[in-house]
Order: structure tokens, then sequence, then C-alpha cells
């Protein structure tokens, strides 16, 4: 992917470690960071969340995580209410979190939306990225979830 | 002390109020909690808190816009900025705009307890 690079890709894998250890006080495991290319099954779980990026970028930050993972994540957080909403919610504030903390590395001109979060169908991510995302796999407790990465600089075109 | 939380997240509104029962933080009373600016500014008008706990990215009126608005309002609030933006730069401007303090989200119970005793025990 063109203007992106591997030292960028480890600003996410940064970001979304540093959630879960303040978050639950407890590493999370990172599985694998890989391109997507052809394999996104096993980088998508129940619910998915995303920022859409603007000013100098392009693209949009994915989390996806399976419902059981958001549901001990609010238990251990405290949480009272763990019904779909504050799970979307949940899932939402996690690609905020990873995306804003990433403008550390980027900087401000890498603007960034509010989260939007859904239930993920079948093979909805592949229509959506480029095959030149980076998917970043992690493991917290015993649980799977994913963040993908599908960012360009503005006026660059990936390229094969 | 009167605060008004201003997240649009839901879990991070429920979080805040939550630490808030910590004995430390017995002086602060909460008194409500917005989900965008345009709301935070209703409840701003009608209750006049000491202290707001403010997001930036949010739907219809961003974290920026609405701390210059409360400090054109009531230049003595406090307005702690808890934000994910991580550039200085994104800090300096919510600094200049008013804030008193800036907490980077992810934060941990004890960082958010820190940072509002610095408003109570000045």
């Amino acid at each position: 992917m063109k203007g992106i690079n591997e030292k960028d890709i480890y600003t996410f894998v940064d970001a979304v470690s540093n959630f879960f250890l303040h978050a639950t006080q407890e590493k999370v495991e990172i599985k694998t960071a890989y391109l997507l290319e052809n394999d996104v099954p096993s980088s998508t779980f129940d619910l998915t969340s995303y920022i859409t990026l603007s000013g100098d970028f392009t693209g949009r930050i994915y989390f996806s995580a399976p419902r059981t993972m958001l549901t001990h994540l609010l238990l251990v957080m405290g949480e009272q209410t763990r019904d779909n909403e504050r799970l979307l919610d949940a899932a939402g504030e996690i690609a905020n979190t990873i995306s804003g903390n990433a403008r550390k590395h980027f900087g401000e001109t890498m603007e960034i939306s509010v989260p939007t979060a859904q239930a993920t169908e079948p093979d909805w991510l592949k229509t959506v990225v480029s095959p030149h995302s980076y998917v970043i796999l992690i493991k917290w407790k015993h649980y799977r979830a994913s963040v993908v990465v599908d960012i360009q600089r503005a006026g660059t075109e990936a390229k094969d | 002390m009167k605060l008004l939380i201003v997240d649009d997240s839901a879990l991070i509104r429920s979080r805040v109020a939550r630490i808030l029962s910590d004995p430390r933080l017995n002086t602060i009373q909460l008194l409500g909690m917005a989900k965008n600016g345009r709301e935070a500014i209703m409840l701003f008008l009608q209750h006049m808190p000491d202290l707001v706990t403010m997001d930036i990215t949010m739907p219809e009126m961003d974290g920026i816009e609405c701390t210059e608005k409360m400090i054109e309002i009531r230049p003595d609030c406090s307005i702690l900025v808890i934000s994910a933006l991580s550039d200085k730069a994104t800090a300096i401007k919510t600094l200049k705009k008013g804030a008193r303090g800036f907490l980077y989200k992810p934060f941990s119970d004890e960082d958010l307890i820190a940072a509002l005793l610095e408003f109570t025990n000045p």
C-alpha cells in the first residue's frame, strides 16, 4: 500500500494493546499482522465498527470482535449495561480510541469521523476494503478480534 | 462542585459517572450527561456547571467548538478534555479555547481521579 509502511502499522498495534491494557489491566496478545489480500473471513467477527478518515488521509480503520468478547470486556470494566446497543458502543469506542491514538504518529491532518458500529454481515468487509489493507489479529483471554487498517495518504493510489 | 459529562459514547459517560463515586471525589456532584456538543450547551445553560468533562470527536457539535462556547458563557468554568486524539496540536488547540486540562483515552480510573482532583484541590 503506497504511503503506509510497517512502522505505520505498528502504531495501530501499540494503540490496540494500550486500549486493552488500560481497560482491563491485562495485556492483549498480538497474534499476527499481515496484508489482507484474500483472507477476509478469518478477520471478521460478529460486530464491526469503523472510523472514516479525511484530511491528508483516506480510508477506514475497522475493529471487529465477537459479542462474547465485548460482553466479557464490559463485565471486566464494571459495566452494568451489556445489551446490544452497549456492545456496539464499546466496539465504536475501541475503533475511536485506536484511530485517535494513531494521530500521535500521523498528526492532526489525519482527520477522523465519529464511529459507526454494526452487526457484521457475511463477506461485508471483503466488499469494502482494499486488498492492500493490513489485518492485525489480537487475542484477549480466549477471544480473537481484529483491527483492519485500510488507509492511504490522500493523493496516493494503491499499487500492486 | 457541579459536573457535566459530555461524550458521544454511552460507555464513557457511564464509566466517568461510576468513577465519580470514589470517596475522594465526594465534593463533585453529577448534574447531567450529554452525548454531543449541542445537547451539552443546552444542559450548560440550564445548570451552569463548575466543571465539565469534554470529548472532542462528537456528532452535531465537536468538543472544541463546545468548549469555546461554554467559556464564552462562563469563563471561570473548568473544562477537562478527555479524548483519544493524541497529537499535540489538538491538545494545544483545546487549551487555547479555554480548556484547563487534557486527559488522553484510554485512561485508568486513577488517571481520571487524579485529573479531577486537580480541580477540586487546586
